[in-house]
């Protein structure tokens, strides 16, 4: 019983540290499109640069929000999983 | 309309989505805390007022960052940029990291706190296309 306990938590770390892996290279990509359309617009028309940096501005923020989720989800899963207790005294009892 | 108004009234829009956001960013987390203050468990308020002040102060710092790094009359040095950017994400991920390991706060309520940002851009952004419709309606 205790051993499906330590699969249950072990199986939780492997979710968080995929997820987390899974959303940076989400985020990564999506903040790097995005960043190399803003710079090649600016360079393309320099006065457009205020209009462009809030665009990104608001759009950085968007995605590095999804990035946080990710890592707050993967964070609970290591250390504050809500059912943690009731499963480790299932498996134990 | 000519192009040159066309760009000031565009600029004008970009202008106003941020100023917007920035203002309602401190309004939601300041409602959301009072309610969770009020109405939630003190761990739970705790929650949504550190994960607020933490995206609401990052957005800040990266318009801070976005604007020295894309204004072409007064250019960063890219380096700086990308250090000033790695160090608000080291201790933001270290802040959140703390709070969750030493279970100060909620994690639901953390969520909310951390959403404010995202909730303020929908906002402005329902507010501008509640105006863009009332506008080619009349």
């Amino acid at each position: 019983m205790e051993a499906q306990a330590l699969q249950f938590f072990i199986a939780c770390a492997t979710a968080a540290g995929f997820g987390m892996a899974i959303a940076a290279f989400g985020c990564g990509i999506g903040q790097g499109i995005g960043l190399r359309s803003a710079v090649e617009g600016i360079a393309r028309n320099p006065e457009s640069s205020g209009k462009v940096t809030v665009t990104l501005l608001i759009g950085l923020a968007m995605i590095e929000s999804l990035a946080i989720y990710a890592l707050v989800v993967a964070l609970i899963l290591i250390y504050a999983h809500p059912q943690a207790g009731a499963i480790a005294a299932l498996f134990a009892g | 309309m000519t192009r040159n108004s066309k760009a000031s009234s565009t600029v004008t829009i970009q202008q106003r989505i941020l100023t917007f956001v920035t203002r309602s960013n401190w309004v939601l987390l300041a409602a959301v805390s009072l309610l969770g203050l009020l109405a939630a468990t003190p761990t739970f308020a705790l929650g949504i007022i550190f994960g607020g002040l933490i995206v609401t102060i990052n957005f800040h710092l990266l318009a801070k960052t976005l604007n020295k790094a894309l204004h072409p009359q007064r250019l960063a040095s890219p380096n700086v940029v990308l250090i000033k950017y790695y160090i608000r994400f080291i201790i933001s991920g270290v802040i959140i990291f703390l709070l969750i390991r030493q279970q100060v706060v909620n994690p639901i309520g953390l969520f909310i706190g951390l959403s404010v940002v995202v909730a303020s851009i929908t906002l402005a952004t329902l507010v501008e296309l509640k105006k863009l419709f009332f506008k080619e309606a009349v």
